[in-house]
This record gives structure tokens, sequence and C-alpha cells, in this order.
């Protein structure tokens, strides 16, 4: 209590001037930070017309907020420098200032303006990136445990859905996925695209995306789905129309053969499942089809001299063995569900043969 | 012996916990033998039953209810003797006692004992990070790993610290003698350790720990191994500790402070608390609930995410966020509080607009109920609900930043000393203003569509939680340690532990922005190349902060137990802690002080926050308890 | 809590060693500490039915499947005899309330042992009612909730009526008199609150 008694000593007043440098530190400062920020290449690829708008968006965030965070630093940075108890200084006292209510009235006002505008433009950007084109075609997404698959519209009317593991969309074709999952969460991103949204069970959920570059892109899942999660990845395809027909005429081959089927039709449709409607190649290595995931064993190494019923039974219930060095519960155990029972054969007999020698 | 085992205490809580958990399998043995399942002895049913009666038996033991039963039995309550309270020994920190200043160390210690467990599984998650592929810990462990990482230093350090940090000064700030209720303060620690253990046993649990992430969602959750109960279940008794302290916060606010202490003569940080407990009671019983149902689908086959049945999986998150949301405050509040204390301390001003400081945590506090659902833009909710959310959520910026500003303002032609806790207080002021930006980035709709659960998030989580919460809680312990332990910390080793860790921080968590708007997913075990370099920079910053933390912790043991002896007022400061000795006495006060001025008045001349009246009283033991305070 | 943390009691202390007491706090606020803590107690009780009522809204309203499920059938006669029974357990309460406050002993006795009884014989009908009604939590999400917002209500009955038993061990123990009557209160407000939430959760599950 004792010091509060007798009076406090006070530094002489400082003049206004001293505000002077920090201005002009700030203003340098904050010109030094928006040139940073905008030329930090921060983004993947712009692939769709979406992500234009989204990252004018983070710019303009970019440039609003670095000022804001750079005032802070400035003034911290200033007052420590100018204001710093210097020696002899110890029992000294500040000005008792107790508020000031023009200077509270700027800076609730100021920040409520700029948080205003931004709100406004972010809702147009909203509005904009999820406004429905015209021509929209519909490809349905279908997460699981820990693959990706994805339903076509039928390249005729009236014919079946296509469904590969592979997503190809056209370029410019805009297009609105519908993600669905068979069992937990699972996130649909396309860093590309700059969208993603979660596949929930029991609802489709969905947006929409204009592809507007040629090339290949990352499928990323975002929600945290279990042992997998890590390594549920795929790949987006943007091609040329035609190049769409023609992975649509190879891919949408049907679930079934004919009972008269010879060794080569079982083989091709082996195949065909492996590469893509079963997706394993996402997660093996397989020479003879191509593929070189690293998630599983490479099958090429390890099912040297296996018998087909091994290989049956790792496919319908792969805990039943698992592999060391590899976990158990990665590899999805609903294939012998979600591949009809010509499918199921077809990839093992495929796999069998091609491993066998 | 046999004295000893029935006396209250660790040793009695032992036997009793066994016995707990006999009864829990006595008990699910019984009901399934009774409605014929088979096999009548079911593990996962006795594990389940035990890890509530277990400890609710150990409690018993260990005495936190002795005087409530003696008092339910309808026995004439014995007169008050104080045996419970204060510490004498090292020993009386090991059992239930019922001084808030002791009772805030168990606190404080407590906490920081699972910073460093919480801190060393994210070393281990870094050092799996450190290069891409599977390199050290596999997939399940992995998950793990981070979801008790996030779990430990959310509900058992960062929540809890700050109670206990304002357990020991909230009482002596207003001028009361204790917290109201005492035993029910005691209690509420005693559920800490319990929560604590029980998310660390998951480990050794068949299946692994639990790996839905903190935030558990349903249906991973419903359908994960057993070790998910030791989330969902550890849960419940850090929610109900929370609760129960912030109970007696706000019933100790209104009903105990000092003559002449009104509400805007109050420190900012009691202001603070106050918020943070009208939070923790609204919120809190939101995840009660959440992890209820968990519980009960997984136990019970109830449906309330089996979508298959009608359930609503959206739901989970719609009621986790509205407490969890509200937590994020919870866990900044309380700093807010001991920022403003420090600062203008140390800058020997007082505070620049009290009022508006104590009327945006209230803002804050309102405004934190509406905005739960900047979690769930992705997650496909209604479309409508986003925009409305937005709005709010970025309207939060402008209280925030009142505070912020307000800050700066008494900073500005200070004095200001630049010891450790002030660097850690100006260190959290630069970087939660950088978090708190990503905070409204996140919340612009269309940009959370691309980042939201990316390394973006996480760089938001660190910057508002470690360059915030942790920031605060490094500078308020530095700021009172002095007042706790009666000694002084070793300044050097303070200003070192500061300057690493700020340093360490920026470099560990400031790339995670980049490479999360780049493509890389969280809570992954394995990542694109693209990210290796990136990646091997953060962990080995993170083991700078690591390491930067080691010496914290020799700091504090080293100081605590040779340092110099403090004197009552280290920091010249006005609120009313500093004017009882270092420590203070065992009832805080001998008589009450009376308040007759704001608690800030740095700079005013002759300016007095509280007095004591017959200061010359303070010696003496006898009839201390019958002094009457001015104004009664 | 219940009306132990300050009690005046504890400020009478024997004066030996360092075993002195506290000063007495100064009491800042008219509303009794033990009060205030039971009604922020409260809020949160409420706050807990409120999350359940969440999950209630997302299974009957936005999920939009039929209630009860189909195929089942929700009593609302007996649900309704026993909503009576609560009710008239909230009278006989505060009949013990009042009459201790007028110092009336038997009222008091006889007001919280019918309370107790009251509350126990709706604790009985309720669980008779799961016995017979035909459908499990783990049938429909319908089911879920129709047992989680009962069930959750009758977990509050069972705490209700622990306390209770306590006040009325003590009742016939001969504690509390006109001056003396919180530990009568404060258990009070408690049972109280979970007759108005079983009003609430009687129209949301049953009526409506
Ligand atoms: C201490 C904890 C804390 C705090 C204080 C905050 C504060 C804020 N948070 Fe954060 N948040 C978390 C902890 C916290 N958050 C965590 C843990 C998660 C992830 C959970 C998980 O999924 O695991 C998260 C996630 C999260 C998301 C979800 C992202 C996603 O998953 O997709 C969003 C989105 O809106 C968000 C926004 C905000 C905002 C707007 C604030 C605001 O309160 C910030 C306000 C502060 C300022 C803005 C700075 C100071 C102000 C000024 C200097 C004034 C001028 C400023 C402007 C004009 C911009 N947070
Ligand atoms: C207060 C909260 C808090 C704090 C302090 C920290 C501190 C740290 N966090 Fe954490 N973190 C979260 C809260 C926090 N985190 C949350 C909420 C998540 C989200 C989880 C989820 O997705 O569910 C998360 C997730 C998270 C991730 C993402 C995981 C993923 O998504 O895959 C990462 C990755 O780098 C990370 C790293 C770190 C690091 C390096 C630190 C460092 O600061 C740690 C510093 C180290 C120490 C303090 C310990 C030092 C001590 C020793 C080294 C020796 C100790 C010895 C003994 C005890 C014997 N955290
Ligand atoms: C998400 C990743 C993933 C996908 C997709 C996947 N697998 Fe696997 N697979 C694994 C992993 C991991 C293992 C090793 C652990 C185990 O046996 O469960 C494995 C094991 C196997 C084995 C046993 C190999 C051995 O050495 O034990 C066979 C055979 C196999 N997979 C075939 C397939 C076929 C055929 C498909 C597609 C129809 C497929 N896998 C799809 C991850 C995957
Ligand atoms: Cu699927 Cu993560
Ligand atoms: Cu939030």
């Amino acid at each position: 209590m004792e010091e509060q008694e007798h009076d406090t000593p006070h530094r002489p007043a400082q003049s206004r001037r001293a505000l002077l440098p920090a201005f002009a530190i700030a203003a340098v400062a904050t010109a030094g930070g928006i040139v940073l920020g905008l030329v930090i290449p921060w983004f993947p690829p712009q692939a769709d017309s979406q992500a234009q708008s989204i990252d004018t968006l983070y710019y303009v965030l970019i440039v609003v907020t670095v000022p804001v965070f750079v005032l802070v630093e400035t003034v911290v940075l200033y007052a420590v420098y100018k204001f710093r108890m210097r020696p002899g200084e110890e029992l000294l006292d500040g000005p008792p200032i107790h508020g000031n209510t023009r200077l509270e009235i700027i800076w609730t006002a100021a920040p409520s303006a700029i948080i205003a505008a931004l709100v406004v433009y972010a809702a147009v950007v909203l509005r904009h990136i999820e406004h429905k084109p015209r021509g929209e075609v519909q490809v349905q997404v279908y997460a699981q445990q820990f693959t990706w698959s994805f339903g076509y519209p039928p390249a005729t009317p009236g014919g079946k859905t296509v469904v590969a593991s592979d997503l190809y969309l056209v370029k410019d074709r805009p297009v609105r996925f519908r993600v669905h999952t068979s069992d937990v969460l699972h996130g649909f991103w396309i860093p590309a695209f700059r969208l993603q949204i979660d596949a929930v069970p029991g609802a489709a959920e969905s947006f929409r995306a204009t592809p507007t570059r040629l090339g290949t892109y990352d499928i990323v899942c975002t929600e945290l789905c279990g042992l997998g999660h890590s390594v549920m990845r795929s790949t987006v395809h943007v091609v040329t129309p035609a190049a769409y027909s023609a992975f649509m005429s190879t891919r949408g081959a049907a679930s079934t053969l004919p009972a008269a089927a010879g060794a080569t039709q079982v083989a091709a449709m082996g195949k065909q499942v492996f590469t893509s409607t079963g997706g394993c190649g996402a997660c093996h290595t397989l020479a003879a089809a191509g593929t070189t995931g690293t998630i599983g064993p490479s099958l090429d190494k390890y099912l040297k001299g296996k018998p087909e019923a091994f290989i049956r039974t790792s496919i319908v219930d792969p805990n039943a063995f698992v592999e060391k060095g590899y976990g158990a519960n990665i590899m999805p155990a609903s294939f012998s569900t979600s591949l009809s029972k010509d499918e199921l054969n077809a990839v093992v007999k495929y796999v069998a043969t091609v491993t066998a020698k | 012996m046999v004295a000893r085992l029935r006396a209250p205490g660790l040793l009695r809580g032992g036997w009793f916990f066994a016995m707990g958990i006999g009864f829990a399998y006595a008990l699910t043995t019984l009901i399934r033998y009774v409605s014929h399942y088979h096999p009548f002895v079911h593990g996962d049913s006795v594990l389940r039953v035990g890890m509530v009666s277990g400890p609710m038996f150990f409690l018993v033991g260990l005495g936190a209810f002795d005087y409530w039963f003696y008092w339910a039995s309808g026995r004439k309550t014995r007169p008050e003797d104080h045996s419970s309270h204060g510490a004498r020994s090292w020993k009386d920190y090991f059992r239930v006692n019922t001084d808030h200043k002791v009772i805030g160390i168990q606190y404080t210690v407590h906490s920081f004992i699972y910073l460093l467990i919480g801190g060393l599984f994210a070393m281990l998650v870094r050092a799996e990070l450190a290069q891409p592929g599977a390199k050290f810990v596999d997939a399940n462990t992995y998950n793990g790993l981070f979801s008790v990482h996030a779990s430990l230093l959310i509900f058992l350090f960062v929540i809890p610290v700050f109670a206990g940090l304002a357990n020991f000064v909230l009482p002596l700030m207003i001028g009361a003698p204790d917290m109201a209720f005492p035993r029910l303060n005691a209690l509420s620690f005693w559920l800490l350790p319990i929560a604590g253990l029980m998310m660390l046993a998951s480990f050794f649990a068949p299946g692994g720990s639990f790996a839905s992430g903190w935030t558990a969602y349903a249906p991973l959750s419903t359908s994960a191994p057993i070790g998910q109960d030791f989330f969902t279940i550890g849960v419940q008794f850090a929610g109900a500790s929370s609760i129960a302290t912030a109970l007696n916060f706000l019933v100790t606010i209104i009903t105990m402070r000092a003559p002449g202490m009104s509400f805007f003569r109050l420190p900012l940080l009691v202001w603070a608390n106050f918020s943070t407990s009208l939070l923790v009671v609204i919120a809190t019983p939101f995840i009660a609930a959440s992890q209820f149902f968990v519980l009960l689908d997984r136990s019970l086959g109830f449906n309330f995410f089996e979508a298959g049945k009608g359930g609503d999986v959206l739901m989970y998150q719609h009621v986790f966020w509205f407490y969890s949301h509200p937590a994020v405050y919870i866990m900044m509040l309380p700093g807010f509080g001991i920022i403003s204390e420090i600062l203008a301390v140390k800058s020997r001003k007082p505070i620049f607009g009290y009022r508006m400081m104590a009327f945006s945590l209230l803002a804050i506090v309102a405004l934190g109920f509406t905005v739960w659902a900047h979690h769930m833009f992705t997650a496909g909710v209604q479309t409508w609900i986003r925009v409305p959310m937005m709005i709010t959520t970025s309207i939060i910026a402008v209280p925030t930043g009142i505070k912020i500003f307000s800050w700066l303002a008494t900073l500005w032609r200070g004095v200001i000393h630049l010891d450790t806790p002030m660097l850690f207080a100006l260190g959290f002021l630069t970087m939660f203003t950088l978090g708190g930006i990503s905070g409204v980035m996140l919340a612009m709709v269309p940009f959370d569509l691309h980042v939201s659960k990316t390394y973006f998030i996480v760089a938001h989580i660190h910057y508002v939680l470690f360059g915030g919460s942790l920031f605060t809680i490094f500078a308020g312990v530095y700021y009172w340690f002095p007042k706790m332990t009666g000694r002084m910390f070793d300044e050097r080793l303070g200003k070192i532990h500061f300057w690493t860790t700020f340093v360490g921080f920026n470099v560990t968590f400031g790339p995670m922005h980049l490479i999360g708007l780049q493509g890389m997913p969280r809570r992954v075990a394995d990542y694109a190349t693209q990210f290796a370099t990136w990646n091997l920079i953060i962990s080995l910053a993170s083991f700078v902060i690591g390491l930067s933390t080691l010496v914290f912790v020799y700091n504090m043991v080293t100081s605590w137990r040779g340092g110099p002896r403090a004197a009552a007022n280290p920091w010249r400061a006005l609120t009313l802690e500093w004017q009882v000795s270092s420590p203070p006495p065992i009832f805080n006060f001998d008589a009450l002080p009376t308040v007759v001025g704001g608690p800030y008045e740095y700079g005013v001349p002759g300016a007095v926050h509280g007095v004591f009246r017959g200061a010359e009283v303070k010696t003496s033991s006898a009839g201390s308890g019958v002094a009457i305070p001015a104004g009664e | 809590m219940e009306a132990a943390g300050l009690a005046p009691e504890i400020h009478s202390h024997d004066d030996h060693g360092d075993h002195h007491g506290p000063p007495a706090a100064n009491r800042s606020s008219r509303v009794e500490p033990q009060l205030l803590g039971m009604l922020l107690f409260i809020i949160s009780e409420i706050m807990i039915f409120g999350a359940f009522f969440t999950a209630y809204f997302f299974i009957r309203v936005v999920q939009g499947d039929p209630w009860p499920a189909p195929g089942t059938s929700i009593p609302v006669l007996v649900a309704g005899f026993n909503t009576c029974i609560l009710l008239s357990s909230s009278a006989t309460l505060h009949w013990a309330e009042t009459s201790i406050k007028a110092g009336n002993r038997f009222g008091l006795k006889a007001g919280i042992l019918s309370t107790l009884l009251l509350g126990i014989t709706f604790l009985f009908v309720q669980i008779n009612e799961y016995v017979h009604l035909g459908f499990a939590p783990k049938d429909s999400a319908q089911g879920t909730i129709f047992y989680g917002l009962t069930g959750l209500h009758g977990a509050h009955v069972f705490v209700g009526l622990t306390l209770l038993s306590m006040v009325t061990v003590r009742s016939f123990k001969g504690h509390f008199s006109p001056e003396e009557h919180r530990g009568v209160e404060v258990p009070g407000i408690y049972w109280h609150f979970v007759d108005v939430m079983w009003i609430v959760v009687y129209f949301a599950v049953y009526i409506l």
C-alpha cells in the first residue's frame, strides 16, 4: 500500500510528433506485408471457375487484414522501443489516462465497417460459386472406407449409370457432385477446385464446379474416417470431350458376364475391376495392370505362389491374414458386397493368373 | 494399519476404487444374468460401468463426500474445525483440501503435468510427420496420438489451468476468505486426475486409444473400439469439474465481494472469469449430452446417429459445437483477464477503457452462442444457415478488437517493464491477433470451403490456443509465481524461455497456413511428398518448442525450491492479492479489506484500491474471525 | 453444494493452534449463496435437457419421420395420470415448506413424506410403462429419443428423490425450524424444477 501514498512521479509529456515515425514504419511494413502476401504462391493450380473467385477473395482478405496485423505489431514494437522503462525510472508511473471516447468509437466502428464489407463480399462470392449453370451434369461420388468411386450419367439416355473408380470430367462442362457414403463421414475435397463437402451417412451432399483447365488433380479425403484416412486419395482427370467419350466406352462395361464368357473376357474384366471399378490399383502395385500403389503390399512381390483361395479370402475378408508391416482394417472389407459375383471371380482369377509366374 | 485404511485419503481411495470395479462387475453380471444375455460376464460392460463406479467410489474413499454424507445422514453438522484447510506439508496437496490456494496450486501443477504429456504426444506426432510415409507409428497410433494430444491439452490443461490460477487469485482479488463452496471446490479438482488418467489409460485398451479426434464425430466414434469410451466418459468427469468450478466462481463473485467492491471496481480478471463461468454453466451440458448420446449408441444400441434407423448424424456436430465453440472462448477469456492485469501493472497505467473491456467480454459471451455452425460450413448443413453464421462469427472480431486496441492504448506512453510476464503478454497480443485474423478468414464461407480441415485450421488452432491461451498462461504463471510460492523465478531463464518459444512457435505453426492452402489435409499420418520440406522444418522447429518448455519447467522447479524470497508486492500492483504476504496467510485476510477505488489507478496521485482496517490485527491470530468489516 | 458451504456454523470455532477461522465473508448480494448455486445448477440442467430436445428436434422434425415410429404407440393416458402424480407431489412439497416456515413440524414431516412417496410412485409407473411399451431404444430413432428424454427425466427424478430422502431423514430427526429451513428449500427448488421439466417433456413426447 505504501507506494500509492505519495505522489507518483511522471515522465515529461511527449509531443504528438512521437506518432509520426510510428505511422511511417507502419505504412512501410503494411506495404511490405501486402506485397509479400500477394507474391507467395499460396495455392495449387486453379482448375475450375470457382477457384478464381475464391483466390481473389483470399487476396482481398490479405489486403484488408495485413494492415490490421501490422498496425497491432507496430504499436507494440514502437511502444516497447519508445516507452520501455529505462534505468532510473523504476518508480515512475505512466500518465493516468482512463480512456478516450472518440478513439473507442473509432476502433469499434472501423472494424465493424471492414467486417460488414467483407461479409457482403463473401456472401456475393458464395452465391456466385454456387449458382446453377446451364448444361450441368450430375456425378455421383461414393465414399467408403477408404476408397472413392464415381457414378456417371449413362452415355445414352435410358442407359445404366456407369460406375468407375476414376473421376473424369470434361473441361468447361459444369458438374454437380452428389456425395454419398456407405459407412462413416468422409470429406470430398479437390484442392485445385478449392471446394470440399462432407459425405454424410443418410444424406447426399453436393457442390458445383466448372473445370476450366486440362490436367490431373488430387482428390483428398478431409474428414477423419479411420485408419486409412490419410491414404484415401484419388485423382480427377479434366479432359477433352473426345477423351471423355473414350473413357466412357472403356469403363462403361457391364458388371456381369455372359455365362459362356471366355478366359480373355474374364481377364479383361478382372483387370478392369483391378484398375478401375474396385480401385485396387490405388493401394497395390501390380505390374501387369500397370498400377503402382504403395499403401497395401505389392501384389507382384507378396502373392508369388499363393493359391487362388488365399487371394479370394484376402479380398473378401482382408483381416483374415494381415501382411506383416501393413495395418489391419485399411483394405476395405466391403468388396464381397460392392463387387458383383462375376467381378469378384474375375478379379481373383486375374490377380492369381498374373502373379502366378 | 486399519486406521490408515479407514482414514480418508489416497489409500482408502485406492481400495474403494477396487470396490467400485467389483461393484461394476457384480452389477453388470447380475443384470445380464437376469435378462438372459450371454455371456453373463461381459468385459466391455464391466469396463464401461467401472469407468463410472470406480472413480465415484474412489472419490468417496478419498473423502470428497465425507462431510456431505455426514450432513445427509441427518446428524448435526460438526462445527468446522478447518482441519481440511490449508497446507502444512507437501502431503496436504495429495488429499481433499478445502483451501482455495491449495486447490489453485493442485489445479495448476496438475494441469502443467498434462501440458508436458500432451506436448510430448505432439512431439511424437511431429516425429511421425517429419518425413512422408509411415515411418514411426502406425495409422491407429497416430490417430490416437493427436486425439489424445488435443483432448488432454484442451480438457486437462487449458481449461483447468485457468480455473486453477483463478482459484488461487480470484478470492484474494475480491477480498473473500475463500470460495463460496470450498468442498465443492475440492471435489472439482479431484475429478480432473480421474479424467486425465482415464484418457491416458485408453492407450492400454484393446484396439488402441480413442482415435477419432478431440471432436469424436459420430459415426466414427460410435463404431470405434472400446478405447473411445475412455474419451466419452473421461470428458464427463472433466465437464462436471468445469461446471462445478464455474458455479463456484459465479456464486463467489456475486455474493462474496469485499465491502466497496462494486462490479465496476472488480479487476478484469474477475470479470473475465465471471464471463467464462457463464459460458461454462450454459454450454458445458451440451458436450455432456453429446457424449451421452455416443455412449448410449455404443453401449445400449440407441440410434441417435444411426442414419438407417432415422438417427441424425449432423445432430452430433450441432450439439458438440454448441459447446465447443463457446469452449474456445472458455479457453481464451480468462487469458484476456490475465493480460489486462499484467499490462496495466507492467505499463504502470490504468487499463484503457475499463468499462468497454468488461462489456466486450459479455458481448463475446453472448455472441459466442450464435456462431457454432462455422465449424460445419463443409459438413453438409442446410445451406441457408451458413451466411447468418458467417455474419455472427465475424462480428466477434469487433469486441475482440476493442480489447486488443484498448490494450495497445494501455501500453501507449506507459513505463513498460519488459520482464518475462510482460514479454509473454506482448507475445500474446501479437500472436493472438494473427490467429484471430485467420479466424475471420475462416469465417468467410467460400474461403472456408477450401481450407476447412486442412493444416490452415491446424495453424489457426495453434495461433489462438498456443499463441493466445498458452502465452497468457505462461504470462500469468510468471506473474503470480511470487504470490503462489513466495519465491522469485529466474528472470534470465524466463527470457530464454520466451524467446525460444516465440521463435520456435512461429516457425512451427506459421508455415502450416501455407501447406494447408496448398492442399495438405489435417489428421493424416502420411502426406504427399510435395509437403516434405515444410514438414521437416516444422518438425524441427517443434522440437525447439519442446526444449524451451523444459527450460520453463527447470526454472519453475528450481525457483520454487530455492529461489530468492519474494516480497509481498514485487510488482507494485494495486489489486488486493498483492497486499497480503507472499504466499498469502492461511485465511487470506485477518480482516477483510474495504475497497475504495478502481483496481488500476496507476499514475493517479494518492490512488488507493483497498484499505485494510487495523493492520495491527494482522499478526494476532485470536479474534480476527469476528472482525467486522466496515460497512456492516 | 447442498447448503454445506457457508452454513453459519462454520464460523463458530474453537480457538486453538492456528485453527482460527477465516474472517466472515462479506455478503455482497442479498441472494443466498446456496440458493444462487442451485439456480445456476438448474440453468445447467435446463441446458442438458436443451441438448436432448435438440436431438429430439433433429430426429423428429429435421428427419421428418412419423411420430411415434410406425407400428408403435405411446400411452398418453397412463403418462397423463403420472403427470398428475408428479404435480401433486409439488403441491405436497409446497405444503411441507410453508409448514416449517410456520413452525408446523407435523406438516413438514407429512408433506415431505408424501412428496417422497408420490415421487417413488411416479418412477414406478414410469418403469412399468417402459416394460409394457413394446418398443425399445434400439428399434428406431424415435424410440431412442423417447427413452432418451423420459429416461433423462427419470434420472433427474431419481436424483431429486435422493435429495428428498435426505431431507426426510433430517425432518424426522427434528432438524429445521422456522428460522432455519434452507435445507428444505434448496432441494425443494430442484424438485419443482424436475416437475416443470416433466410437463415440457410430457408435451413434447406424448401430446404433440
Ligand atoms: C482459443 C481458442 C480460439 C479462439 C479465441 C478462436 C477465435 C476465433 N475463431 Fe477459431 N477455432 C479454434 C479455437 C479458437 N478460435 C479451434 C480449436 C478450432 C478448430 C476446431 C477443430 O476443428 O478441431 C477453430 C476453428 C475455427 C473455425 C472453423 C474452421 C473449420 O473447421 O473449417 C472458424 C470459422 O469461422 C473459426 C473462426 C474464429 C473466429 C472468427 C474467431 C474470433 O473470435 C477471433 C477474433 C479476433 C480477432 C479478429 C483479432 C483481433 C481483432 C482486431 C485486431 C480487430 C480488427 C480485425 C479485423 C477487422 C479482422 N475458428
Ligand atoms: C492448448 C492446446 C494445444 C497446444 C498447447 C498444442 C501444442 C502443440 N501442438 Fe497441437 N493441437 C491442438 C491443441 C494444442 N496443441 C488441437 C486442439 C489439435 C486438433 C486435434 C484434432 O485434430 O483432433 C491439435 C493438433 C495438432 C497437430 C495436427 C495433427 C493432425 O491433424 O494430424 C499438430 C501437428 O503438428 C500439432 C502439433 C503441436 C505441437 C508441435 C505443439 C507444441 O506446442 C508442443 C510443445 C511441447 C511441449 C509443451 C512438451 C515439452 C516437453 C517435453 C518434450 C518433455 C516432456 C517429458 C515428459 C512429460 C516425460 N497439434
Ligand atoms: C485402401 C487401400 C486398399 C485397397 C483399395 C485394396 N487393398 Fe488390398 N490390401 C491393402 C492392405 C493395407 C493390405 C495388407 C493388410 C491386409 O491384408 O489386410 C492388403 C492386402 C491385400 C491382399 C493380401 C496380400 C498379402 O500379401 O497378404 C490381397 C490379395 C489384396 N489386398 C488384393 C486387393 C484387391 C484385389 C483389391 C481390389 C478389389 C484391393 N486389394 C484393394 C490395402 C488395400
Ligand atoms: Cu475418408 Cu478420410
Ligand atoms: Cu468456433
